[in-house]
């Protein structure tokens, strides 16, 4: 994409999901235990960004409110163009005027993570209309290397993370994985998709919802999939499951050669997107 | 000696299907791995030309699926259908003018994928039906507790060489050995449906995206490390699965020939033998071919 083009913002609206299950209340976790799903989709209270993927015992429970639409072609839209800072607003309902910002989203059918205060969140309710401000899709700084790609981020939000310009972008992460620690979203299209990490507590590294994580060997240009000394940088958006081949899920931002993206492990130290970047404190 | 199992306890259910269509958008292309749109055929309907035994990869083609491409018409029960449909099971024609004719199941790719001699083939089209005789779920061995076996029908399972070893090992032939690395688009899912595709077989792309993979051959048996596949398909550092490749060439970036999963457990509960003949072909559909 040209970097002499101008982003455009498109105000679209999207819908507080309602959870779903089928018939059975079950889903089988990587030892073949049965349990019931919760915190997947829809309003979900009592977590945001800082805590640790690992406190709660939901399934891909995310910081904050998940907007789809009813239309599937719309919903698509919605995902594919939601940026991660984008600016939401609450149109209908108890919550109506309160105001939020994109944290990130998520595959399948697609939904868009939208975080709000915690006090607004709990106004909230399945059906509530939320327009957001869409912006980023194409964007590139002028400073990004030609072979660097960016993707799903609000133009006004890059310059707060930590991500600094140079031969190779250096970008703070809480960890790099390697590609074969990627899980549900390979061969799926970046713009529109999550990467879950198949990381459990077991693992010994803890992880933080709005921690920024490099991928190793990952091209996430297009669809997502393997390509030797490549590395994609995602933002955390959503905590871990018990399914297998799951877990806490990226929403990728950057991608492109090792050479040119140079991800600085800081396992103490590291802060990636948090509220007060979001303004929702 | 071969391992023991429960298959006398197995019952079979008929189930039915069709051949189903090809199915696309309306804007065509999809987004290789650089970045380049394709059209390409290879999924549903009737793919002739490529059998188990053939490569898999070095076809102009999208996720190609060898044979007949089957799912039921109702959603409920084509859920059945791909659920319950074994490697290995057999099927038959049941309608328009191949009708009669058998051929084998050789795995799963949210179609039922049968193999069938190519003359039949020839002869089936979009939306004739088929007749499957579904065998296989719930199959155990009963001295590898900690393997469980999914989508293998206990003839296949007989006719595979290697059983049970003198140290309670589970000895199996396999013709290829995939790295974790290979992993794709199917990892997440559960593993009674669809399959896993490998990555790192991109015939005739760049070097950076090989893994090795590209001498694959449709029907190989093969183990992928550190994969755990009992209850659905993730990593697990230690563990194994057994598959076959039942699809083959994509150019769909992080989709790749994939395995269905047969075995899955602990990699020291198996004794893995390395031999190319380790293909359906040596065994199910050299039976397949001789009955037409």
């Amino acid at each position: 994409m040209n970097a002499q083009l101008n982003a455009v913002t498109v105000n679209l609206l999207g819908t507080v999901e309602h959870p779903e299950l089928g018939d059975s209340p079950y889903r089988v976790d990587a030892d073949g235990a049965p349990y019931v799903p919760v915190g997947d989709g829809g309003v979900v209270l009592g977590l945001e960004l800082g805590d640790s993927v690992f406190a709660f015992d939901g399934d891909h429970a995310a910081p904050g409110a998940c907007l789809t639409h009813s239309d599937e072609a719309a919903r698509h839209a919605l995902v594919l163009y939601c940026c991660i800072g984008n600016e939401a607003e609450v149109r209908t309902g108890a919550a109506a005027g309160a105001r939020g910002a994109v944290i990130g989203k998520r595959g399948e059918s697609g939904r868009v993570i939208v975080g709000f205060r915690a006090s607004d969140l709990a106004r909230m309710r399945p059906g509530d209309q939320v327009s957001v401000r869409t912006r980023g899709q194409g964007f590139r700084p002028a400073w990004l290397p030609p072979g660097v790609t960016m993707l799903n981020l609000d133009p006004d939000l890059l310059a707060a993370l930590p991500v600094s310009p140079g031969d190779a972008t250096v970008v703070s992460v809480r960890m790099v994985l390697p590609s074969k620690k990627a899980g549900n979203g390979l061969g799926r299209p970046a713009a529109g998709w999550d990467l879950d990490l198949q990381l459990g507590p077991g693992d010994g590294q803890d992880l933080r919802l709005g921690d920024l994580v490099a991928i190793t060997d990952i091209d996430a240009r297009y669809n997502m999939g393997y390509r030797r000394d490549w590395v994609s940088i995602g933002v955390t958006v959503h905590g871990s499951s018990p399914l297998p081949g799951h877990g806490p899920g990226i929403t990728p931002i950057l991608t492109g050669p090792r050479a040119l993206i140079a991800p600085r492990e800081d396992v103490h130290t590291h802060a990636g997107l948090t509220t007060a970047l979001l303004k929702l404190q | 000696m071969k391992a023991v199992t429960n298959a006398e306890r197995l019952v079979t259910q008929v189930l039915t299907g069709e051949v189903w269509p090809a199915l696309a958008d309306r804007h065509g292309c999809r987004i290789g791995p650089d970045g380049q749109p394709f059209v390409l055929p290879g999924m549903g309907g009737v793919t002739l030309g490529v059998h188990c035994g053939d490569p898999a990869t070095g076809y102009a083609a999208d996720h190609l699926e060898p044979g007949a491409s089957v799912r039921h018409a109702d959603p409920a029960a084509n859920m059945a259908v791909q659920f319950l449909t074994c490697v290995g099971n057999q099927v038959t024609v049941a309608s328009g003018p191949a009708r009669g004719l058998v051929g084998h199941v050789i795995g799963q790719h949210a179609y039922v994928l049968v193999d069938f001699a190519e003359a039949a083939a020839a002869r089936l089209t979009t939306g004739d039906a088929v007749t499957i005789n579904a065998i296989g779920q719930g199959l155990r061995l009963a001295d590898h507790p900690s393997i469980v076996v999914k989508n293998c029908s206990p003839g296949l399972l007989e006719l595979m060489p290697g059983g049970t070893t003198a140290d309670g090992r589970l000895e199996v032939h396999v013709a290829a050995r995939i790295p974790a690395e290979a992993v794709g688009a199917g990892v997440g899912m559960i593993s009674e449906y669809a399959n896993t595709d490998l990555m790192g077989a991109y015939e005739s792309l760049g070097a950076d995206l090989s893994l090795g993979l590209e001498s694959l051959r449709v029907g190989d048996i093969v183990a992928i490390a550190d994969q755990d596949h009992r209850y659905g398909r993730g990593y697990r550092p230690g563990y194994l699965t057994i598959g076959v490749i039942c699809t083959g060439q994509c150019m769909l970036f992080g989709h790749g020939p994939g395995p269905s999963t047969l075995l899955s457990g602990p990699a020291d509960a198996f004794r893995l033998v390395d031999d190319p003949a380790a293909n359906l072909s040596s065994w199910l559909h050299n039976q397949g071919r001789a009955e037409q």
